[in-house]
């Protein structure tokens, strides 16, 4: 008998089969569906590419470029002799800056008066941001064709072709290249430039970025009477630092420090903070920076929404229990309890406090309860190199490397004010035990640091 | 810019002005201060001596002069690094003035640095040399003097002139209360040598200081010495007005002229040799004596350098002497030989009496010594051509004393090619003298 089923028989089976394949197909589907999803869960969720920082390099100035404070002030008084007031505001502002008498500035500010020209300030940007490059391809061997990203943010000088175009032009970078250039965004653009560099990063893999931060001074100089315009240059002075950054696996090893977070607090939307640093003509037609008085109660505020957003993300629990429990009962039980300030040494090994001016300086350390050597690195730079602006960050860290301080997994915090108002934060992690670096603007003056500042210099 | 050169404390006002072609060649004026490169005076006091005092208003004014190529492709950067490393071994130079509570000037050793001005010449080094106006020499060095603000008022200028050929003029401007003109010429010397990186051992530092205790028993103080001049108290403003425009005009006097001279003064005394610095000091004495008609000069003070006491590495006004010669009848009616042998015999050394002078009383008082009479100073081997750039030696240099009194004041200084090609000789008088002196030094000795 041929096992040839009958046509009804079969037409059952085929049902069957069919029915059984409708729902292996369901299965199939239902599992290759559920197969997507969770790829497109994990590839969605894969963790960001890590950003290491593999080396960054200072520019040292010339001693030639010193200013000492008698010159400062013989300079001045000669320049602006018919406002012997400013004169004197100048000089106590001096007094009392915390800088120290190694400072340097540009050669355009040595004349009297200064000379401020296009010509001089991109002479300035050719020779910092030269130097510091020429350094940090010293120290790295990374070469100039391996550069996918350049970020150069500097506040004040911002002619065409740009910055970032005259260091393309320099080293004949790629054609490819993503370059940016950041201007007006004040002291704290270097962690702009860095939060920048780490967003392009995410986004491309296997690359490698250099920042360029710094601030040109031979463009602009204020020769007005108004004494809130007269203070940023009594302490702004020559600074540029170069970082390296990658996030490729190879340097996981070679590099000094992972990036770990980067907190952005902008308080522009209120009228006051957005108006208390001011670049604006006085009522003579000179062009100046103008400082409000309410900058350090506006810096203290940025700060302390910063350290609500970043926390969370560094404070041990036991700190972030304490501070939602004051949290919550001053918010239910009792307004009138102190807000719990956490110990943010309890987070970090290093700070470096943007070093704008010794009431930054102090007004941080009150307000995070840092002892004397935590903000030693900050101090010290505004005494050996005055306000570099968005370098300075880097001086301090450098500070405390040559210190012989930084170790395998200690923690940094960098913070930055500026303009805007901004409070930024950078957070890195100590990748490998750091030995004392041989290129560092500290080299041959660090074994005279710490040095006690008194809090007036009498001129 | 020139507006920075304060013109409360120029000293055009006792001086010829310049003619203003030559003035207007020189254009593009601009002013900085150099400082050293290391911190160096660390706030250090330097104090005064007595002597340092007497000297504080008078001024050096030095240019040296530089042919082309000397300074091709030394940028004003490249110029100024040499400086800051020049500087960190002088720190007392680069200090400011300050007043102790009772009210004597010392120094602050606080790297103020020194200042320095760029110009420019429409001439060529040539034309330049070649003008006949003496006085052209002054637009190339700063004027300026000490004070109204002594805390700013910076010890050495320098000018840095660059001519339409390439050459180069630096002008020193040094404040004779630092030191006398071989301290001054030291000092500049430092900074050749710095620009081939070769440096002292040891920074420069002034003479040890004597002790100042005076005589307060004496009851009947002595008058003050011949050589020294008091003036109206000054203040803070360390110069003085004088009632007659001084000019200054600088000749060449060949060895063969010099030779002529002496045969001239010893004349049958053929076994007499004069030297060189003596006759002609007693040359332009006499010629003087005879322009002033009688009027005197009865006295003149001699200035030499006191070799002995003369240490290097030291700027100081102590190893100068001043002698001091007196005459009882006009010059003119000694013979030649004689005024010489009085040079050189009878000069009293009126240091002790100066010294005990200024430090007699806390008055402090404001001195001039040179030109307080006709007053002769020996740099004949004051070394200024040992200011050597890229092995170059200047072609000429010129040098007077600023800030003098009415009695004039002769320079007698080393000629470019050295001592044995004869002497350049810097004569400042009131101008209505010089051209009355000049025609008698023609007439009587023929010297151009």
């Amino acid at each position: 008998m041929t096992a040839t089923l009958t046509q009804p028989a079969a037409y059952h089976i085929i049902i069957i089969i069919i029915k059984s394949i409708q729902l292996n197909t369901l299965h199939i589907l239902c599992f290759v569906l559920s197969i997507l999803f969770v790829s497109t869960v994990y590839f969605m969720s894969k963790p960001p590419s890590v950003v290491y920082l593999v080396d960054y390099s200072c520019y040292k100035p010339p001693a030639s470029f010193r200013v000492p404070f008698s010159t400062f002030m013989e300079h001045k008084s000669l320049a602006f002799k018919d406002n012997p007031k400013g004169v004197k505001f100048m000089k106590m502002i001096l007094e009392r800056s915390g800088l120290g008498e190694e400072t340097c500035v540009p050669h355009q500010t040595h004349y009297i008066p200064p000379n401020p020209n296009m010509e001089a300030a991109r002479d300035e940007a050719q020779l910092l941001i030269f130097s510091a490059i020429d350094n940090l391809f010293a120290t790295t061997a990374l070469k100039p064709k391996d550069i996918d990203i350049l970020i150069l943010n500097c506040g004040m000088f911002s002619p065409i072709p740009s910055l970032s175009a005259m260091v393309v032009n320099k080293y004949k970078l790629r054609s490819n290249i993503k370059s940016f250039n950041l201007s007006g965004m004040g002291c704290s653009a270097g962690i702009i430039a860095v939060d920048l560099a780490r967003d392009l990063l995410q986004a491309l893999p296997n690359s490698n970025a250099v920042v360029v931060t710094t601030e040109i001074l031979s463009h602009d100089y204020y020769k007005g009477k108004e004494r809130a315009m007269l203070l940023p240059f009594c302490l702004f002075r020559m600074g540029a630092a170069a970082l390296f950054l990658s996030n490729k696996p190879s340097y996981r090893s070679r590099a000094k420090y992972k990036l770990v977070h980067v907190v952005r607090t902008h308080k522009g939307s209120n009228d006051k903070a957005y108006g208390c640093i001011h670049q604006q003509e006085d009522v003579e037609g000179h062009v100046g920076v103008n400082l409000s008085k309410d900058l350090m109660a506006i810096a203290g505020e940025s700060l302390k929404t910063n350290i609500t957003t970043i926390g969370p993300l560094v404070l041990p629990a036991s700190e972030k229990l304490l501070f939602l429990l004051t949290h919550i009962g001053r918010k239910f039980y009792n307004p009138k309890w102190k807000p719990y300030v956490p110990d943010f040494k309890l987070a970090f090994e290093h700070f470096c406090i943007h070093a704008g001016g010794r009431a930054v300086i102090d007004e941080v350390q009150k307000s995070l309860r840092l002892s004397s050597e935590h903000v030693e690195a900050s101090r010290m730079t505004l005494h050996r190199f005055g306000n570099t602006s968005s370098s300075s960050l880097w001086y301090e860290l450098s500070y405390i490397e040559s210190k012989g301080r930084m170790k395998k997994g200690d923690r940094v915090w960098q913070i930055a004010f500026g303009s805007g108002f901004k409070c930024n934060s950078a957070v890195w992690k100590c990748n490998r035990n750091i030995e004392i670096p041989s290129n560092s603007p500290w080299e041959d003056c660090i074994d005279r640091y710490p040095v006690h500042i008194p809090e007036v210099v009498k001129l | 810019m020139l507006k920075y050169l304060s013109p409360q404390n120029c000293l055009s006002k006792g001086k010829k002005m310049v003619s203003s072609k030559i003035q207007n060649s020189i254009y593009n004026i601009s002013i900085s201060t150099v400082v050293p490169g290391l911190m160096s005076g660390h706030d250090a006091v330097q104090e005064l001596s007595a002597m340092d005092l007497a000297m504080k208003l008078h001024y050096l004014r030095i240019v040296y002069y530089f042919k082309t190529p000397t300074f091709d492709g030394f940028t004003i950067l490249k110029i100024k690094e040499t400086m800051f490393n020049w500087l960190n071994h002088t720190y007392i130079t680069c200090g400011r003035f300050r007043r102790a509570d009772s009210g004597r000037p010392f120094i602050k050793c606080n790297d103020s640095g020194v200042r320095v001005i760029e110009a420019k010449c429409r001439l060529s080094l040539d034309e330049w040399l070649e003008t006949k106006d003496d006085s052209k020499h002054e637009l190339l060095v700063s004027n300026q003097v000490l004070g109204p603000d002594l805390a700013y008022s910076p010890l050495i200028l320098v000018q840095l002139t660059d001519f339409k050929c390439g050459g180069k003029s630096v002008g020193v401007s040094w404040a004779h209360v630092l030191g006398d003109a071989f301290s001054a010429v030291g000092f500049i010397n430092l900074w050749a040598q710095a620009m081939i990186h070769s440096y002292p051992a040891q920074p420069l530092t002034m003479a040890q200081q004597h002790n100042w205790a005076c005589d307060l028993q004496n009851p009947k103080p002595n008058p003050y010495p011949l050589s020294v001049k008091r003036v109206d108290p000054v203040g803070d403003l360390w110069s003085t007005t004088s009632n007659f425009k001084m000019e200054t005009a600088s000749f060449y006097v060949s060895t063969t002229e010099l030779t002529r001279l002496q045969a001239q003064i010893c004349g049958k005394k053929v076994d007499q040799k004069v030297p060189e610095f003596e006759c002609i000091c007693a040359v332009i004495w006499q010629c003087l004596a005879k322009v002033r008609n009688g009027s005197g000069p009865k006295a003149v003070t001699i200035c030499r350098n006191d070799v002995k006491t003369r240490d290097k590495g030291i700027i100081t006004n102590e190893s100068q002497t001043i002698g001091l010669v007196k005459t009882d009848i006009s010059a003119q009616d000694y013979k030649p030989f004689e005024l010489v042998s009085l040079i050189m015999n009878k000069a009293e050394d009126e240091r002790m009496k100066i010294k005990e002078a200024m430090d007699r009383d806390n008055e402090l008082p404001d001195f001039l010594i040179y030109g307080a009479n006709l007053t002769f100073v020996d740099l004949s081997d004051a070394p200024f051509y040992e200011m050597e750039v890229r092995g170059q030696k200047p072609v000429y240099v010129n040098c007077y004393i600023d800030n003098v009194g009415e009695e004039g004041v002769v320079l007698v200084l080393p000629s470019p090619k050295g001592c044995s090609d004869g002497r350049m000789v810097s004569v400042t008088l009131p101008e209505n003298q010089m051209a009355e002196f000049k025609s008698v030094l023609n007439e009587d000795w023929a010297i151009a």
